[in-house]
């Protein structure tokens, strides 16, 4: 397979970047660990003339309990056991995402922003072009939804859930200068699977930011996949929080792998602060998130089966949760 | 078009300066350029890790590494990773216990465990699956190769 | 012949590393895409996207204009058919008229790089007819609108229907105690080798045309590519690089090896082909998808009294192996059990998906997982112990079966014995907690297919030359195909062993037409058997020169030497004898390097039927397998923690290398059972990539124990039978029955899926049905 010709811009500074972003308007695709953007650059998805390279770029990097940077690799972050151990969901998380050889090359950031997947979208340009393309590449239909104008392509990054539910913040750059959002912000809950993030035009990820508050939190995450190793997830729940003598001051619980973007539950659980986390109010949660996500049919597993385990997950990491507080 | 810039980097303990356009992949460089056929190409795709080399010691899937962005480093392939006579501890297990099969993985599989036991010299089962859970292989259902690399762990005790 | 007691082999029976072992983890080792010739221009081929369609204009003028293009190839140019079976070719190189599936080739390209190749396919119009699409093989039994192939049966898409009955089925299942049915249903899997196919092609001014191919049957690729280039087969050489796995999927002559060489003749310059894996996906010739249909009679006691099997098979858009498909999903059935009464209604349907045909243990899967989740049914209808009913049903040794196949060894037996023992099946079979379960499956395949596939010239099935010079290395030439499972270090180990000398002397030779002589290649497990007979008996016949010399040297008798380590010796007085290398001199003086050629001819075997010969073979291989698995019902997700593997392939010529077999074997059953599923919509591959075809993981591998308990088969090699097919065909069962030992829910439906889990047990909570059986 080869890649079709593009320009390669390798920025040493934030301020570099934002420059070539505004330069290139819109003509770009940032490249991290290119885990992600070069597998589909061979299936001719979505080209876009330059790549701007961020490896070179040191703001991007540094790793500690209040920040990691966007590009920091993966492989880097799992060998940061102070680091995990201060935020579990994200320990469980990124010791699942896809194979070693992925978290050797692939960050933090273009996890966090990994393209949406479907099996419509993720596939050579000879398939698409037999099935006559889709919304998301190239396309005017859905091929998994066909009545709607819309794209239901799956958000399948393992970080997002496991950071949203620790309250995480990310750091982005652009011409407007640079801004502070929390990490769920950053998904746009009105787009769908191609306009999906709530980032300006040319801003840049540059750093999640760990707060205090949560950190050594009990909580977990959750992947469900088909195998041990490589699989993106078919659902993934992230749940963290804090109890003060049995009762609950804090809980979040975060999906990913089931819509088209990942979702802080927050309505569902304002409800149980105050309250123990009894067996009976654990699977009244589960099944109210459970209820609260739709599926559909992209990925391997079927949507039903995926949405019936969102329950099951549900409880189950809030259990961990519960175990983590009275251990 | 003018010819693209060249990359300098080392190649298993060489200096290297070759021109390379932006939109080739290591791997396409190694083996169709400089002919180091060793680097296998099973999917292209990032998925079965025959490509298998390091980058400054790291293990990095070559067929989703821009040729350009190794510019400045060090690359080792499994020519590199393999003495100029006889065979490196590790590989003399894999021969050993038979973890070759049809060996087209093998490559990706030695780089791989290479970096694996220079990092974890004492690794429990357990870490050395999860290592190799990045490299495909059909034919040996992967408990030989295991067995190779506990081999090759004990032996450098 | 003097090679000392049968037990006291110096190699056979050892673990010996592959020979070329230290290529391949250096990286040395030379595949097709590793090679390259001066020159070379790259092939691309065109497919298509559409199901099924009339082609009414291929319009190539733009892409041959394109600089750096140098040949555009249609199917008119080479339209003579071809396929493995000679009784069945409904293949052409390019598509003729007619494209069948999604990613059937329809234009080839040779340019000058990749991107030019791709820019030319670009440029390519194709005018068409769209035609109906069949994916569903049912639908194609009748007379269909659009025959996919002339050749369909009375207008219908059924490429091969086979209707067989022995003894009588009906009044058996009329006296029969107990009665059970199973339908099944299989996705279709595909092998999923790690190196993608290749191909080189070169025709030089001296009219020869050569091609390095990956393939697994270097003499039907010879074959096919004469046929149709129309060159003799003299003028042809084929050189078969290091494979990098093969399963099945390299076993056909292939469309684009022929594309390849008919490029290279056109531009007059070396083409390499280098597929992507999704052309690997599309040229599939994996395990067909079935949906079959068994029943089992047995009496009171728990004897089988009959068999009723009715298959549909899909074909996938080629016959490719398909006729002996058909076949093999009946009458592969019946071993490692006694069935007086048999009756078998099969058909194979083509339809307008990427083809399917022989993939590991072809033809013997599918079928078993049906039949032996049916004795696991009737062992618990019976009360009796699965391991005692398939033992009271054990074919003995030196039988025949109802439809003439001749049994000579069998331990299977034995491995029941084994499998029961070291599992400790009796302590825990419905006994474990809920989740929890343990099953047995058994296992029953060819060792060798008795039939060659060409008749015409009558010949070998296998031969195999050995030459040694004054250097004292013995070359060793034979087409056989080593695609990774070890028969390269079987015929060194094999001839090492007859002339007594150390394994570095013997060098194993590339596969080159122009030098090998011919072996059918690897494809039916029948390898070791036939080959290793053949490679033995030249290795005889070089000992028998060596030897006559030795006893010139000594003034001993040759019957009275002994062959011992490098050294050929008097038994009567040991103090006397001779190195190899003396002998060899010796033996030199008058004919210069001594030759030597072995041979090994399939025995007459099966009866006078119509497909009679189908299924036989000199040898079968028999196994019991017990698994455990370990079941979350609250996911259905579920792992196979253990599996002991008692395993009959005669004598272990090479430990290492059965271990090896059965290992991967275990892996690729475990795939079929898992998650591995070709995934279709309609006629669309819905996964043609290893990320979404699921082949398991290391963490998903069991502990494996293996059990090899074979005695010494009377006519295979040193004893053996074949490991490479038949182990994984008990995996299937093992599991399936383990899954029901833990959740009392049977499945049918192959992949087991989590989701397939938790309906089942759904399904069962709801019937109100204990989980373990009554």
């Amino acid at each position: 397979m080869h890649l079709d010709p593009f320009e390669l811009h390798r920025p040493t500074s934030v301020d570099e970047v934002v420059g070539l972003a505004r330069d290139l308007a819109g003509r770009f695709d940032y490249l991290a660990g290119g885990t992600d953007l070069l597998p589909n650059y061979k299936m001719h998805l979505n080209l876009r003339p330059h790549l701007i390279a961020l490896e070179g770029v040191r703001e991007l990097r540094g790793r500690s309990l209040e920040r990691i940077g966007a590009m920091e690799r993966l492989a880097d972050v799992e060998a940061e056991s102070a680091l995990l151990a201060a935020y579990p969901p994200l320990g469980d998380a990124v010791r699942e995402i896809a194979t070693p050889l992925v978290r050797a090359s692939g960050t933090v950031g273009g996890n966090l922003l990994v393209e949406t997947r479907c099996f419509f979208f993720n596939q050579s340009q000879f398939w698409r072009q037999s099935l006559g393309f889709c919304l998301k590449a190239d396309g005017d239909r859905c091929h998994v939804v066909p009545q709607k104008q819309k794209c239901y392509a799956t958000f399948s990054g393992d970080l997002a859930p496991a950071l949203m539910a620790v309250d995480a913040e990310v750091e982005v750059a652009g011409a407007d200068g640079r801004r502070r959002l929390p990490l769920e912000a950053l998904y746009d809950p009105e787009g769908d699977g191609i306009r999906r993030l709530r980032l300006r035009p040319g801003e840049l990820l540059t750093a999640v930011h760990l707060p205090a508050a949560t950190r050594g939190d009990p909580g977990a995450y959750l992947k469900l996949r088909v195998r041990p190793s490589y699989d993106f997830p078919e659902l993934g729940v992230a749940a963290s929080g804090a109890l003060d003598g049995g009762r609950v001051r804090r809980l979040t619980i975060a999906v990913g792998g089931a819509e088209m973007r990942p979702v802080r539950h927050d309505s569902l659980t304002a409800a149980l602060v105050g309250e123990r986390l009894s067996d009976d109010r654990i699977r009244a949660l589960a099944d109210a998130v459970e209820r609260a996500t739709r599926p559909v049919h992209n990925t391997f597993l079927l949507p039903d089966y995926r949405r019936r385990m969102v329950s099951v997950f549900v409880r189950r990491a809030v259990e961990r949760l519960r175990e983590g507080t009275a251990g | 078009m003018p010819s693209p810039p060249p990359v300098r980097f080392r190649l298993n303990g060489q200096p290297t300066e070759v021109a390379v356009e932006p939109a080739r992949v290591l791997l396409d460089l190694l083996r169709d350029d400089l002919r180091l056929t060793g680097t296998k190409r099973g999917c292209d795709l990032g998925t079965c890790g025959c490509c298998t080399v390091l980058v400054d010691g790291r293990p990095s899937l070559s067929c989703l590494t821009l040729a350009r962005l190794v510019d400045g480093r060090e690359v080792t392939t499994i020519e590199g990773v393999s003495p100029p006579q006889g065979l490196s501890p590790l590989q003399r297990a894999f021969v050993e216990v038979g973890a070759t099969q049809c060996g087209f993985c093998t490559p990706g599989f030695v780089v791989t465990a290479t970096a694996f036991l220079r990092d974890h010299p004492h690794p429990s089962r357990e870490e050395i699956v999860r290592a190799i859970s990045g490299n495909l292989c059909r034919c040996t259902g992967y408990l030989k190769i295991i067995e190779a690399i506990e081999r090759a762990a004990a032996g450098g005790a | 012949m003097a090679t000392g007691p049968a037990t006291d082999y110096r190699l056979i029976g050892g673990r010996i590393p592959y020979v070329e072992g230290p290529l391949k983890v250096t990286g040395r080792a030379e595949y097709t895409d590793d090679l390259s010739r001066p020159n070379q221009l790259v092939g691309r081929l065109l497919r298509s996207p559409w199901p099924h369609a009339r082609l009414r204009s291929i319009d190539v003028r733009a892409a041959r204009e394109l600089p750096g293009v140098y040949a555009v190839l249609t199917g008119e140019k080479y339209p003579t058919p071809f396929g493995v079976l000679p009784i069945t070719h409904d293949e052409t190189a390019i598509a003729v008229g007619k494209a069948r599936y999604i990613g059937d080739i329809i234009a080839a390209v040779a340019a000058q790089d990749e991107r030019t190749a791709e820019r030319a396919l670009a440029l390519i119009r194709v005018d068409i007819e769209p035609l109906p699409d069949y994916a569903d093989p049912r639908d194609g039994v009748g007379k269909v609108a659009e025959p996919i192939h002339a050749r369909g049966l009375n207008g219908s898409n059924i490429q091969k229907e086979v209707v067989q009955h022995f003894g009588d089925v009906d009044a058996a299942f009329a006296r029969a105690a107990h009665t059970v049915r199973v339908k099944g249903t299989f996705a279709g899997v595909t092998h999923a080798f790690t190196e993608p196919m290749a191909t080189i092609a070169e025709a030089t001014p001296d009219g020869r045309l050569t091609v390095w191919s990956a393939t697994q049957v270097p003499h039907y690729l010879h074959r096919a590519l004469s046929e149709v280039l129309g060159i003799p087969m003299h003028r042809i050489r084929v050189i078969k690089p290091e494979v990098g796995g093969g399963f099945g999927g390299k076993s056909d002559p292939l469309p684009h090896e022929i594309v390849c060489a008919a490029l290279a003749i056109e531009t007059g310059r070396p083409v390499k082909i280098l597929f992507d894996r999704e052309d690997v996906f599309y040229t599939n010739h994996g395990r067909h998808p079935t949906q079959n249909d068994i029943r089992i009679a047995v009496d009171a006691d728990g004897r089988i009294l009959a068999y009723d099997i009715d298959a549909t098979i899909d074909g996938g858009a080629w016959s490719s192996f398909g006729t002996v498909t058909t076949y093999y999903n009946g009458v592969l059935s019946m071993g490692p059990y006694r069935v007086p009464n048999f009756r078998y209604h099969g058909r194979r349907v083509y339809t307008t998906k990427p083809p399917n045909g022989a993939m590991r243990a072809h033809g013997g899967t599918n079928l078993r997982y049906s039949v032996e989740v049916g004795l696991d049914r009737l062992a618990e209808a019976t009360g009796i112990d699965p391991f005692d009913l398939r033992d009271r049903n054990a074919l003995p040794p030196n039988s025949t079966t109802v439809n003439q196949f001749r049994i000579t060894s069998t331990s299977f037996r034995a491995c029941l014995a084994a499998a029961r023992a070291r599992s400790g099946w009796d302590e825990k079979f419905r006994r474990l907690p809920y989740g929890k379960g343990i099953g047995l499956g058994c296992g029953f395949y060819i060792s060798g297919s008795n039939s060659p596939i060409h008749f015409t010239p009558v010949m070998p099935q296998s031969t195999v030359h050995l030459k040694v010079d004054m250097d004292g290395g013995i070359a060793v030439h034979s087409m056989q195909a080593d695609i990774g499972q070890g028969s390269n270090t079987l015929l060194a180990v094999i001839v090492a062993e007859v002339l007594g000398v150390d394994l570095a002397r013997v060098h194993v030779q590339r596969v080159d037409s122009d030098v090998s002589p011919v072996d059918l290649g690897s494809y039916s497990s029948r390898v070791t058997f036939m080959m290793g007979n053949a490679a033995r008996e030249a290795a005889q016949q070089l000992l028998g020169q060596l030897l006559r010399a030795a006893a010139a040297l000594t003034g001993r008798p040759v019957d009275d030497l002994a062959v011992g380590r490098e050294r050929y010796w008097s038994r009567t007085d040991p103090s006397v004898g001779v190195s190899f290398e003396e002998a060899l001199r010796k033996a030199m003086e008058e004919s210069g390097a001594l030759v030597a050629s072995g041979a090994y001819r399939s025995p007459k075997l099966g009866g006078s039927f119509k497909g009679a010969r189908a299924g036989t073979a000199p040898a079968y291989s028999f196994a019991a397998y017990v698994a455990e698995v370990d079941v979350d019902v609250e996911t259905g997700v579920y792992g196979v923690s253990r599996v002991w593997a008692a395993f009959d392939c005669g004598r272990a010529l090479n430990r290492l290398a059965v271990e090896g077999q059965i290992e991967g074997s275990i892996h690729m059953g475990l795939g079929q059972v898992m998650g591995e599923t070709m995934s279709y919509r309609g006629t669309r591959l819905m996964n043609p990539s290893l990320l979404d075809y699921k082949i398991p993981m290391p963490q998903q591998m069991p502990k494996v124990e293996i059990l090899l308990v074979g005695d010494d088969d009377p006519e295979g090699p040193f004893g053996a039978k074949e490991a490479g097919e038949g182990p994984l065909i008990a995996t299937l069962p093992a599991v399936g029955n383990a899954l029901y030992d833990a959740i009392g829910v049977r499945f049918t439906d192959l992949p087991i899926t989590p989701d397939k889990v938790l309906k089942g047990i759904d399904q069962r909570t709801k019937e109100g049905r204990p989980w373990k059986g009554a």
